[in-house]
């Protein structure tokens, strides 16, 4: 586990080592820290835009004594895994996609605060979009992070619906269903405070994009 | 009874006066003072104002740790004239952004906005060659030296040395204009002396004399 101090001397050290500028997107539990909504993580979720930035902190990673993990043991046979590299601390190191998830421009647009460690910029992801990123994985501690931002901040669900319709777009995956599945766990199960109308509103999109999905299959779309 | 935390911060969500504070948890001033004082402390607010104009309290559910030092948008809020509103915190960790190296970054920006309200830095520049380092670094420097001119036009700004001046006048090969395409209809005379396209006009400057 890592926690915000360690993770800042940790970017620090980083940022001093690395030669030139490179950018990158920081999302679930290291995001989580900067808003005060998590005490520790077990990773560092790094996402970034372009190859050379990021093979620019794998080959650092790697000389300050990271070792590259097999992605199957926690990944198995998922898409769009990301780079794991491990020493006291995990880094997943992903470019562009998140699994099932985009880094879209909308999300980038929504940048909530900037971190210059000398060379190395993290930018922060908006909470909404630190829930889409978790809508589309099995994992419980997913859940319970979603349940702890939803608390923490006063989410604008707008954004939640528009984005995940924009990542149906953007992706193979009926991302609204994922939403919609979520989320109904969530409200259920854990008794988040999610409005029934936003449930409904998400539902109404659900079935009208599996609809619309069902009339012309030759559009590749998949449930998983 | 005395409500949590959360609660208060619920009911406080967005911008506030102390009044407002006092009426939305119904207690008195002081009391509300005191309550505001509590959550600052916890960083779940930001303060504006102050002194002449009335103190305006932002309260969010989301505490955004502020680690480090201000950036750009927080240096030039700090000290020009012309504010900017970011919809993201942008600092800086390790070291403190000079007010040199933001006047540079503003350039460097491109941005309309950026660029006008760091006219407001020019100012309080104490260290005219760390300017012209910065400058020479991103090669920005007839934009620095015409950008100088222009604020004296506006706001007081000390004399730069003339060292440094005929340093940024020497400068070869670099871009003509600041902003794309934009150019003075009002300042010829600094766009000739410098070789750079001023994308100002006076009109643009008045804030600065409000």
């Amino acid at each position: 586990m890592i926690d915000i101090k360690q993770q800042n001397e940790l970017f620090g050290l980083i940022g001093e080592k690395i030669k030139r500028k490179i950018e990158c997107y920081v999302i679930g539990g290291s995001a989580m820290m900067y808003y005060g909504m998590k005490d520790a993580t077990k990773d560092i979720d790094l996402v970034f835009e372009n190859e050379k930035d990021m093979g620019e902190l794998v080959h650092l990673l790697k000389d300050l004594g990271y070792k590259e993990k097999d992605t199957k043991i926690l990944y198995l046979k998922k898409k769009n895994t990301p780079i794991l590299l491990e020493r006291e601390t995990r880094f997943d190191i992903f470019l562009d996609k998140i699994i099932s998830t985009v880094l879209s421009d909308t999300m980038k647009e929504r940048t909530r605060a900037v971190y210059e460690y000398n060379n190395l910029i993290i930018k922060v992801i908006s909470p909404e979009d630190l829930i889409i990123t978790k809508c589309a994985t099995e994992r419980a501690g997913d859940r319970k992070d979603a349940l702890e931002i939803m608390k923490k901040t006063n989410i604008n669900w707008d954004i939640i619906i528009k984005e995940s319709i924009h990542q149906a777009e953007l992706t193979p995956y009926l991302f609204p269903v994922f939403l919609l599945d979520f989320l109904s766990e969530l409200k259920i199960d854990l008794k988040a405070d999610i409005p029934k109308e936003i449930l409904n509103k998400i539902r109404k999109i659900s079935e009208d994009m599996l609809e619309k999905k069902l009339k012309n299959p030759r559009k590749k779309q998949t449930l998983s | 009874m005395k409500k949590s935390i959360e609660e208060n911060l619920k009911e406080l969500e967005g911008l506030n006066t102390i009044d407002l504070i006092a009426k939305k948890l119904n207690v008195k001033k002081n009391t509300a003072i005191k309550k505001i004082c509590e959550l600052k402390k916890l960083g779940y607010v930001e303060t504006q104002g102050g002194g002449k104009q009335p103190r305006l309290y932002t309260v969010s559910r989301t505490k955004i740790i502020s680690i480090g030092n201000p950036g750009l948008y927080g240096i030039i809020n700090k000290y020009s004239k012309i504010k900017l509103v970011t919809s993201f915190n942008h600092r800086i960790i390790g070291r403190e952004l000079s007010i040199e190296e933001a006047i540079v970054r503003a350039i460097k920006s491109k941005e309309f906005r950026v660029i006008l309200a760091s006219l407001g830095l020019f100012n309080k520049i104490k260290n005219w060659h760390k300017l012209y380092h910065f400058a020479e670094k991103e090669n920005v420097r007839r934009k620095v030296g015409a950008l100088y001119d222009l604020s004296r036009e506006t706001i007081k700004v000390r004399r730069m040395d003339s060292k440094t001046r005929n340093l940024l006048l020497n400068a070869k090969q670099e871009e003509k204009y600041i902003i794309e395409n934009m150019k003075s209809k009002d300042f010829k005379d600094i766009e000739k002396t410098w070789k750079v396209y001023i994308p100002f006009n006076k009109a643009d400057l008045e804030r600065y004399k409000e």
